[in-house]
């Protein structure tokens, strides 16, 4: 019945959000493609869709591009995770404590807005072109949101909160359990999507430089042979993994904090 | 009358960083008695916020003594227990984990503490409302919550600092009809800083009021209407007439 009330709704109105961002990316890939009906075409300065569709499915197929993958995986993870367990307690003491912030925060600051990829040939010298090289690159990059973010989240605490706690009988520990904690973790999770694309950054830079396997070499590697269909096809595969891990995020985000959806 | 709280030479002074010295309270003398609600309306920082917080605990004085049941004041204890203007809500925290944080942090277990918030849940009316965020609700409601779990950690004392003042008029009125039902029945001793004199006659046994900062009691109102009080009773002549008496005490201490 109330169905019938309610104003109808076709399929178009009711996706509407949706449909017209993958109309958008349709069409850049349509473009894409269509632009070399009018422009001659060299497959060693520039490649197209179907040609990195085909490469992509090679390197499925031939098991290429999951090894490169994994290769890469691995720092990534462990440099990630150390950014978390580096950067989330520094923010969360530098946001409680403020002679712990008025010391750290400029040097944070400093390093945060710098181009720290700057200095990834100088960390390949100390730590090699292994796991540890490349995990200390993205561990730089990916560890300031985590402290900033922390730090945000803790100030971001109303003290009325603070004194709600202490006027029940709440101990310095039930502060940060409860408050502290909860009130910091969704802007954690907002840190780890900014992270998420630092890190990413990290993994391509540090192969970049030097290294004799992962998906960013194989990437340098494509690009110096002119494979430009295959070269495309492992930047489409970093975009996918960039894409599903920030949106998973933000999915995961919604579902362990549904009191966030007012505020 | 033997005070159950009992507050003589209170004195306290702020010191913010960068600015000069606040005197907030100065030689602040007060005396409730058992089960007695008593409000404090006063000017704009005149302090008696502050002396509702040096009450739970939170501030120290200066000086002063400050006894209650005989025994001089150390710290939050869940013997008191305030309802705050904002709510201070958790916004993490359902109703009912809200209701029972003081329980919480007294370390009872989760049953037990079902026990004791649920029929306070009830009581201010918002069952089923239990798995609901405070975002979900309106203020009425938030401060509802805020009430039970004042009352949750059982209290002899609430402190309530302007409860109402975020609350629209007609919600205000509906607060307090549930505020001296609950009193009523729960026996506390309450204290009610306000800013409106209308409501603390119809909420009070005693009104007092205080002085402009440096706050003191400048003068106390008994308040002799009979109780249980109803709406009605904001129409009569003895009510207008104190309400233009204490007016005429406070008008003198307010600066625009």
């Amino acid at each position: 019945m109330s169905d019938e009330a309610a104003p109808r709704q076709s399929f178009t109105d009711k996706h509407r959000k949706v449909l017209l961002g993958f109309l958008a990316v349709a069409m850049f890939i349509a473009a894409w493609q269509a632009a070399f009906l009018f422009v001659p075409f060299n497959k060693l300065f520039i490649s197209k869709p179907d040609l990195i569709w085909n490469a992509l499915i090679d390197l499925i197929v031939s098991g290429d591009l999951l090894r490169d993958l994994a290769v890469s995986a691995a720092p990534f993870l462990y440099g990630f995770s150390a950014a978390v367990i580096v950067g989330v307690p520094l923010g969360v003491v530098m946001g409680w404590r403020a002679p712990v912030r008025y010391t750290l925060d400029p040097i944070m600051t400093i390093f945060y807005a710098s181009p720290l990829v700057a200095l990834a040939p100088l960390v390949i010298v100390f730590f090699g072109v292994g796991v540890s090289g490349k995990a200390i690159i993205i561990f730089v990059l990916s560890v300031f949101p985590f402290i900033f973010n922390a730090q945000a989240g803790v100030r971001a605490i109303d003290p009325l909160l603070i004194n709600v706690v202490r006027s029940l009988g709440g101990s310095e520990r039930d502060l940060y359990l409860k408050v502290l904690i909860p009130g910091v973790l969704p802007y954690i999770v907002a840190g780890a999507r900014i992270a998420v694309g630092r890190g990413l950054i990290g993994i391509l830079v540090g192969e970049f430089f030097a290294a004799s396997e992962g998906i960013g070499y194989a990437i340098a590697r494509f690009g110096d042979l002119f494979a430009l269909d295959k070269m495309f096809a492992c930047i489409l595969a970093i975009m996918v993994i960039a894409v599903v891990l920030t949106e998973g995020i933000r999915w995961a985000e919604r579902a362990a904090f549904p009191w966030r959806v007012g505020q | 009358m033997q005070a159950y709280i009992q507050g003589r030479n209170v004195n306290l002074t702020f010191r913010p960083p960068n600015r000069g010295p606040v005197r907030a309270l100065q030689n602040f003398d007060i005396d409730i008695g058992e089960g007695e609600f008593l409000s404090i309306v006063g000017p704009s920082g005149c302090g008696k916020s502050t002396f509702l917080n040096v009450l739970l605990g939170l501030i120290r004085p200066d000086s002063g003594d400050i006894r209650m049941d005989g025994k001089p004041l150390a710290g939050p204890g869940t013997d008191r227990a305030m309802v705050f203007q904002e709510f201070g809500l958790l916004p993490w925290r359902t109703v009912q984990h809200n209701v029972e944080l003081g329980l919480e942090l007294k370390g009872m277990a989760g049953e037990a503490r079902r026990q004791v918030s649920q029929p306070l849940i009830e009581m201010i009316g918002l069952a089923g409302f239990e798995g609901h965020f405070p975002h979900e609700l309106s203020g009425g409601m938030k401060q509802r919550v805020g009430l039970a779990r004042a009352l949750a950690t059982d209290p002899n004392v609430l402190l309530m600092d302007e409860p109402f003042a975020a609350l629209d008029a007609q919600t205000r009125d509906l607060m307090q009809v549930e505020l001296l039902r609950i009193w009523q029945t729960a026996k506390k001793t309450v204290l009610f800083v306000t800013h409106q004199i209308d409501e603390a006659i119809y909420l009070s046994d005693r009104v007092m009021v205080m002085t402009k900062r440096p706050g003191r009691a400048k003068k106390i109102f008994k308040i002799d209407l009979p109780r249980p009080r109803d709406y009605e009773m904001r129409v009569t002549p003895e009510f207008n007439e104190l309400k233009l008496e204490i007016w005429n005490e406070l008008k003198d201490e307010i600066t625009v």
